[in-house]
């Protein structure tokens, strides 16, 4: 490498732009050589062309790198790269001398493979898991009765046929609101949140489904994506999410309010069997019948009783006076001078009033005498002391 | 709120606590009565939340479409 040389202008050093950056490249050549991931975009291949070109872009947050390969090593990669793609690019920073540019030039390229794929989800969802988007306080009920039930699915007909048959099935009344977007490939994760945003903001729609049917495990990585898996947490109704199959689970469905296995399980979560729901609804009102004539049925019984009572309590009464008025009149009868007269006593009367002692009598008075049978007149002829 | 603006879940669910108040017992007869009645109410207001929707699917895509020459 040319050594860079100032000229001496006296004092001042002076380097021609070729000498800085000669001398920039020279230090930024020492760098080491690192992975560096991003999204392919504006790739630039030409069979004349020496080099290919092509920029690396941070998904998030957008920031750009020139990087650059030489073309015969960029074709024995036989990658196929399309721009999109997300690459793991080995290599080192690089200043273009003659422009003055900082470019990566690439000595390695892969395609971002299965095992950075599930680390990177790894990431995401430990992340987001962090910050509480999948914690179970956040789970909503679903409404038993949607008035209207928003769908977001792929043009792929068959999880919408799905959905929508069994949901039919089950409620015939259902109202049903379908937004088709694309669920694959790199603006679909966009494109669902999108729908899912303008769907669940129609007036009455009181639930959304989101759905997708099986696929290879790239084929649902984009609901997996940061900003899709965000959408369905931000949903202001209940969500259910119904995405591939029973093993696969995306992180949309961990932020869902619930997750179905299959399509045809998610309809059965958002809307009720209208069968059974009548029937149930008939059972009620019959339980409603039963239990105000038990009510009224209960009274009367009472009511029967307590006349019942009155009415056996009444004749109990009666006995017991008649049964005390009987003992009264034996006694009244055993008290009575009656059976004493009986016994052979007399009863002697002066002047009406019954005789204890003879101090108030004269020998000459007229004193009345009763027997137990009759009575007769006698007058006192004597009186002893 | 009147009854013509009952969900049917509030109305199924006033239904099913009239019904728990019966079954409890302790209810004066003109009550029950009362209960009674307004648990047919709410009965024929189920039904006819059921009876009156009409299932409908709508496109929200065409519907945006749909709308845009007018906007």
């Amino acid at each position: 490498m040319a050594k860079v040389e100032a000229i001496d202008y006296g004092e001042r050093k002076v380097y021609s732009v070729a000498a800085f950056n000669r001398g920039l490249a020279d230090w930024v050549g020492r760098l080491p050589t690192v992975w560096v991931e991003g999204e392919v975009t504006e790739l630039r291949r030409q069979e004349r062309w020496q080099t290919v070109f092509f920029t690396l872009k941070d998904v998030a947050g957008g920031a750009c790198l020139e990087a650059a390969m030489p073309r015969r090593r960029f074709d024995a990669l036989r990658l196929d790269l399309a721009d999109g793609e997300r690459v793991h690019v080995f290599g080192r920073a690089e200043i273009w001398a003659q422009k003055g540019e900082l470019r990566l030039q690439a000595l390695s390229i892969e395609r971002f493979g299965l095992g950075a794929h599930l680390a990177a989800l790894e990431r995401l969802k430990q992340q987001l898991a962090a910050e509480g988007l999948f914690a179970p306080e956040r789970k909503r009920p679903l409404p038993r009765l949607p008035r209207r039930i928003g769908l977001v699915t792929g043009n792929d007909a068959a999880a919408r046929r799905d959905v929508i048959a069994a949901v039919t099935a089950r409620f015939p009344p259902a109202r049903l609101l379908v937004a088709e977007t694309r669920v694959q490939g790199p603006r679909a994760a966009a494109e669902m949140a999108g729908a899912l945003r303008a769907v669940a903001a129609e007036p009455e729609v009181d639930v959304v489904v989101l759905t997708r049917g099986g696929g290879s495990f790239e084929d649902l990585l984009p609901f997996s994506d940061e900003g899709l898996v965000r959408a369905v947490a931000a949903c202001p109704v209940p969500l259910v999410s119904a995405v591939g199959h029973e093993q696969d689970t995306p992180l949309c469905d961990l932020a869902a309010d619930v997750r179905a296995s299959t399509p045809t399980a998610a309809a059965r979560l958002v809307v009720p069997d209208l069968a059974e729901l009548v029937a149930a609804l008939d059972r009620r009102r019959e339980a409603l019948r039963r239990e105000a004539r038990a009510v009224v049925g209960r009274r009367r019984e009472r009511l029967e009783r307590e006349r019942d009572r009155l009415r056996s309590g009444g004749r109990l009464l009666l006995e017991r006076r008649r049964t005390a008025l009987d003992h009264g009149a034996a006694r009244l009868r055993a008290l009575s001078p009656r059976s004493t007269l009986a016994r052979g006593y007399a009863i002697v009367r002066h002047d009406d009033a019954v005789l204890r002692s003879t101090a108030a009598l004269s020998a000459g008075d007229r004193v009345d005498v009763a027997l137990a049978e009759g009575s007769f007149g006698a007058r006192v002829d004597e009186i002893a002391p | 709120m009147t009854d013509g603006e009952l969900t049917f879940e509030q109305a199924e669910a006033e239904l099913r606590r009239i019904v728990e108040r019966l079954e409890a017992g302790e209810v004066a007869i003109d009550e029950a009565i009362a209960l009674w009645e307004r648990g047919e109410a709410l009965y024929a207001i189920c039904r006819e939340r059921l009876d009156a929707a009409e299932g409908k699917v709508e496109e929200l895509t065409e519907r945006v479409q749909a709308a845009k020459p007018s906007a």
